[in-house]
């Protein structure tokens, strides 16, 4: 968006953005298409593509002259191509939330839309064609991921619930990355009887330069949809940083663990499923899966909002759990240091978190305690202090990841009030959630 | 057969790329191309959507389809951003501001905020399937022979991936080039020179860049490509002249080839070493270009202008002047070093040290000249610090102007001892008079019925490059006549 007088000048020129002009500023003339303001940079600035594709930026002054020109470009020049489906394909679903996965670039603006068509798809990735077909291509929502709660969560269980009854062979659903551990986590609780694939994908790179993730993620991601033997929810992104193969992970055991790499998502405290090339070939990893079956599935999708994570750090005001006790907080999980710590027998008694732990548990808001280490376990009794904040009745969340046992909480709190229940259905392990035994090769994996 | 070009309407358009002496120009990674390689990564490419027909899409599609790039990785050279993992980081300021100098020198118009486009290739040499580019000048000039050469645009942008080798469908590209900072340099169409002064405009080109003292020298830093096209004929582009002296040559065989044929195609070629070139590729469409919008626009105000061109460095012409009057060099010779790559060390050189301007300027022009012609000297491998070195011993008196060639061609091919050592290697120290005396003294002792000239002879092979030879003539006329 231009600012506003530079918008008044151009209404009264009758010049649109898409028109060819001929602008005159301190004696030099510039010919080109009138651009968009984008959203950076100075908004009296026009923007001018030249005829070499260049853009430029010139500043509009009192002395600028503008003249429309005979041309107009359209701006949205989105491609349209036409892609047959074949037949006799596994019938795979598609749900899209938005993020960049799903995203097209008009070439002109640099303008990112969602796209939600099959074709668009196909124009991505036309290599799925050979692979799946599309039974349905939902759009949930266009969103980014950091801006997904649970009502999208409750809506991508229901939608993928509707599609695998009526015949989908698995689901692929499109998602923006930096929260897609919380929604594939969320997924895993809600699908309590599932039983076929569920593949979240996402791209670190969008799909306007060639040598974005997403082609490898969807093809790799297709292939599990269309024809594992994985009735889990789980997340299908680049193992590597070299386009070589994906890994699929169990939803509750992994993590986004890079701002921007392509290989940001690594299992935690588990091995991958499996590893999954472009061509097709699926190596199973890890035995510990559901098998693909037949049958009616439903989705448990109750869930509690008002839980929050806290992460406890050397100065962090123990105060902020009564403000949220005093809020209606109905459940809090703790990112502990090491271990599980939060500051105990601290030298000023009013830093301690302890009080305010047990405060919040005598009011009925139960306690999660995981490790910001984001590897390991959780321990109530190897240190003095820990042995301190047990006595206060917390919950010790195994080797939960923080945000897994966040979004288990709000859906365990869902279904039961009672403080010994809610306990006793955080240490279940309902969707591999929680490993029984830590194996040596898992870390940093 | 004389070629009458005037006749067969020649019409050329350079386009100049020379590349900057700074870090990379997206990131803090340096441009040294130095350091040894520490990964691999392997990625496939893909078309991408933009305004390709079906038939085009289909060829990208396939022919991408059929080839995995390889990228080696190469230490402190390389980081996540060349390895397409990273955002880029704000454009590098020192070089954008070189660029603006340039843009300048050759008259532009800088835009009043620049905007950082991404320009799609397909051949795997830009990782992330685009080259970021921007224009900083607009419209400028080049006097040349009292005419305004048209100078369309300068852009700053990114230098591809180099291509080690392609074979079977798989392509490596060294990443250590891909980012360091390039700037383009193209000019309207040149109309009615002869190849001989399209050379000229190229050097006229690569002098201006040079005065700024802050372009990389050296084989690959320059690259040219020119337009050819005769009367009647179709527009061929011939890309990667990587040496000036090669240009008139090149474009005068493409006139012969052209004429030669009975049809010419609209076509990219490439040019092979002895000036020849060879068929790539159809000559591609314009090139696509949209907004890195990973980038904010560049607000270039007026201030920031005024205050670069306060800084502009003196213009070729004046510099030209002033080689002759105040550095008492000849006309050739400063043209020579003016064309040289070495310009700007030649003159924090002669600015540093007292030493003969003329010498230093047949180091950089004559001597490394003949090192590099016997084939064995990798003159590439001599510093700014060697040549320092070299010059501040000059200077002293440590060494003779005639044991230079020794000493760079020990140096070049031994990195890791200082100039001092190489002197000390080939005992090339200078000597004083009184012991330069005593060898003639020993010399004509034990020649005594020879003639003089014998004598010189037999102590310049003892003391040379150790003393200036005029003192040898001296000394021995002296001592004779005794």
């Amino acid at each position: 968006m231009y600012s506003e007088r530079v918008q008044h000048f151009l209404d009264k020129k009758r010049i649109n953005v898409g028109d060819e002009v001929r602008l005159i500023k301190d004696k030099k003339t510039y010919e080109g298409i009138l651009m968009p303001r984008i959203e950076l940079g100075d908004k009296d600035c026009l923007v001018l593509k030249l005829r070499n594709g260049y853009n430029i930026g010139i500043k509009f002054e009192r002395n600028v002259k503008i003249e429309k020109l005979k041309g107009h470009k359209k701006l949205e020049k989105f491609p349209a191509r036409r892609f047959e489906q074949k037949p006799n394909l596994p019938k795979v679903s598609l749900l899209a939330t938005g993020g960049t996965i799903a995203s097209r670039i008009d070439y002109l603006t640099g303008g990112v839309k969602m796209a939600f068509k099959p074709e668009e798809f196909f124009f991505t990735v036309p290599e799925l064609a050979d692979i799946i077909t599309f039974k349905k291509i939902r759009l949930l929502s266009s969103l980014a991921s950091e801006d997904l709660w649970y009502k999208n969560w409750q809506q991508m269980a229901e939608e993928a619930a509707k599609e695998l009854n009526r015949g989908a062979r698995g689901i692929i659903i499109t998602h923006g990355t930096d929260t897609m551990h919380f929604s594939s986590a969320a997924l895993s609780f809600m699908m309590k009887n599932l039983n076929k694939p569920i593949v979240f994908a996402g791209a670190q790179r969008s799909s306007d330069r060639g040598s974005s993730d997403t082609v490898m993620n969807l093809i790799c991601s297709a292939h599990v949809a269309g024809y594992s033997d994985f009735a889990e929810v789980g997340i299908c992104m680049h193992a590597e940083s070299s386009d070589t193969f994906c890994f699929f992970t169990r939803g509750t055991k992994v993590r986004k663990c890079h701002t921007s790499r392509r290989d940001a998502f690594r299992p935690i405290n588990d091995l991958p499923l499996a590893k999954v090339w472009p061509d097709g070939k699926i190596e199973i990893m890890n035995e510990n899966y559901k098998k693909v079956s037949e049958g009616r599935i439903k989705a448990d999708i109750k869930f509690e909002p008002k839980v929050a994570l806290l992460k406890a750090y050397p100065g962090s005001d123990p105060k902020l759990i009564d403000h949220l006790v005093k809020d209606g907080i109905k459940g809090i999980v703790i990112e502990g240091t090491g271990l599980g710590h939060v500051p105990t027998s601290t030298p000023e008694p009013e830093r301690s978190w302890v009080p305010h732990v047990k405060n919040a548990i005598d009011s009925n808001v139960p306690v999660v305690i995981t490790s910001q280490c984001i590897w390991g376990r959780v321990h109530p009794y190897v240190y003095r202090n820990l042995r301190i904040l047990d006595s206060t009745g917390v919950i010790w969340g195994e080797d939960m990841i923080p945000e897994v046992a966040y979004v288990k909480l709000g859906w365990v709190i869902a279904h039961t009030k009672n403080l010994k229940k809610i306990k006793e259905m955080m240490l279940t392990n309902y969707a591999g959630e929680i490993s029984k035994r830590s194996d040596p090769r898992t870390f940093l994996y | 057969m004389m070629i009458d070009y005037k006749k067969l309407n020649l019409k050329c358009g350079l386009e100049i790329h020379q590349q900057l002496d700074t870090r990379k120009l997206f990131c803090d990674c340096s441009s040294a191309m130095k350091n040894e390689q520490i990964l691999t990564i392997k990625r496939k490419q893909h078309v991408v959507a933009g305004e390709l027909g079906e038939v085009d899409f289909a060829a990208q599609y396939e022919f991408l389809r059929n080839r995995t790039f390889h990228y080696q990785i190469f230490s402190g050279e390389d980081c996540l951003v060349e390895c397409d993992e990273e955002p880029p980081h704000p454009v590098n300021r020192k070089a954008l501001e070189i660029a603006l100098q340039i843009a300048l020198l050759f008259n532009c118009t800088i835009p009043d905020e620049i905007h950082v486009m991404r320009k799609t290739l397909i051949d795997g040499s830009a990782i992330s399937g685009f080259q970021r580019t921007t224009i900083v000048g607009l419209n400028g000039y080049l006097k040349y022979k009292d005419k305004k050469i048209e100078i369309k645009h300068v852009s700053l942008e990114e230098d591809a991936a180099g291509i080690v080798e392609e074979s079977a469908g798989n392509v490596t590209y060294k990443l250590n080039r891909l980012a360091i900072p390039l700037v383009e340099i193209g000019t309207g169409l040149l109309i009615g020179h002869t190849p001989q002064e399209i050379q000229e405009i190229a050097y006229l080109i690569g002098i201006v860049c040079r005065s700024t003292g802050k372009v990389k020298r050296g084989i690959g830093t320059v690259r040219q490509d020119v337009n050819v096209s005769i009367k009647g004929g179709k527009r061929v582009e011939i890309k990667g002249v990587q040496t000036l002296g090669l240009l008139s040559k090149v474009i005068e065989l493409e006139v012969k080839r052209q004429l030669s044929l009975p049809e010419v195609k609209e076509e990219t070629r490439a040019v092979n070493p002895d000036g020849t070139t060879r068929f790539i590729r159809p000559l591609p469409g314009a090139a696509r270009l949209y907004p890195e919008t990973d980038i904010p626009p560049i607000s270039i105000d007026k201030k920031t202008i005024e205050r670069i061109k306060k800084r502009l460095p003196e213009p070729w012409t004046k510099k030209l002047i002033r080689f002759k009057k105040q550095l008492k060099l000849s006309d050739e010779l400063s043209k020579q070093i003016l064309r040289s790559d070495y310009l700007d060390l030649f003159e924090k050189i002669v600015k540093k040290f007292k030493v003969s301007p003329s010498v230093v300027a047949n180091v950089f022009v004559s001597t490394l000249k003949d090192l590099r012609k016997r084939g064995e000297a990798p003159v590439e491998n001599l510093t700014d610090e060697d040549f320092e070195e070299l010059f501040g011993l000059l200077e002293k008196g440590k060494i003779v102007k005639e044991s230079i060639l020794d000493i760079l061609l020990y140096k070049s091919k031994n990195l890791d001892i200082s100039i001092k050592d190489c002197i000390k290697k080939l005992e090339l120290e200078t000597i004083t008079e009184k012991e330069l005396r005593e060898i003639v003294k020993d010399v004509i002792k034990m020649n005594r019925d020879k003639p003089v000239e014998k004598i010189i002879g037999i102590v310049m092979s003892k003391v040379r490059g150790r003393v200036k030879s005029e003192n040898v003539v001296k000394v021995v006329k002296e001592e004779c006549n005794k």
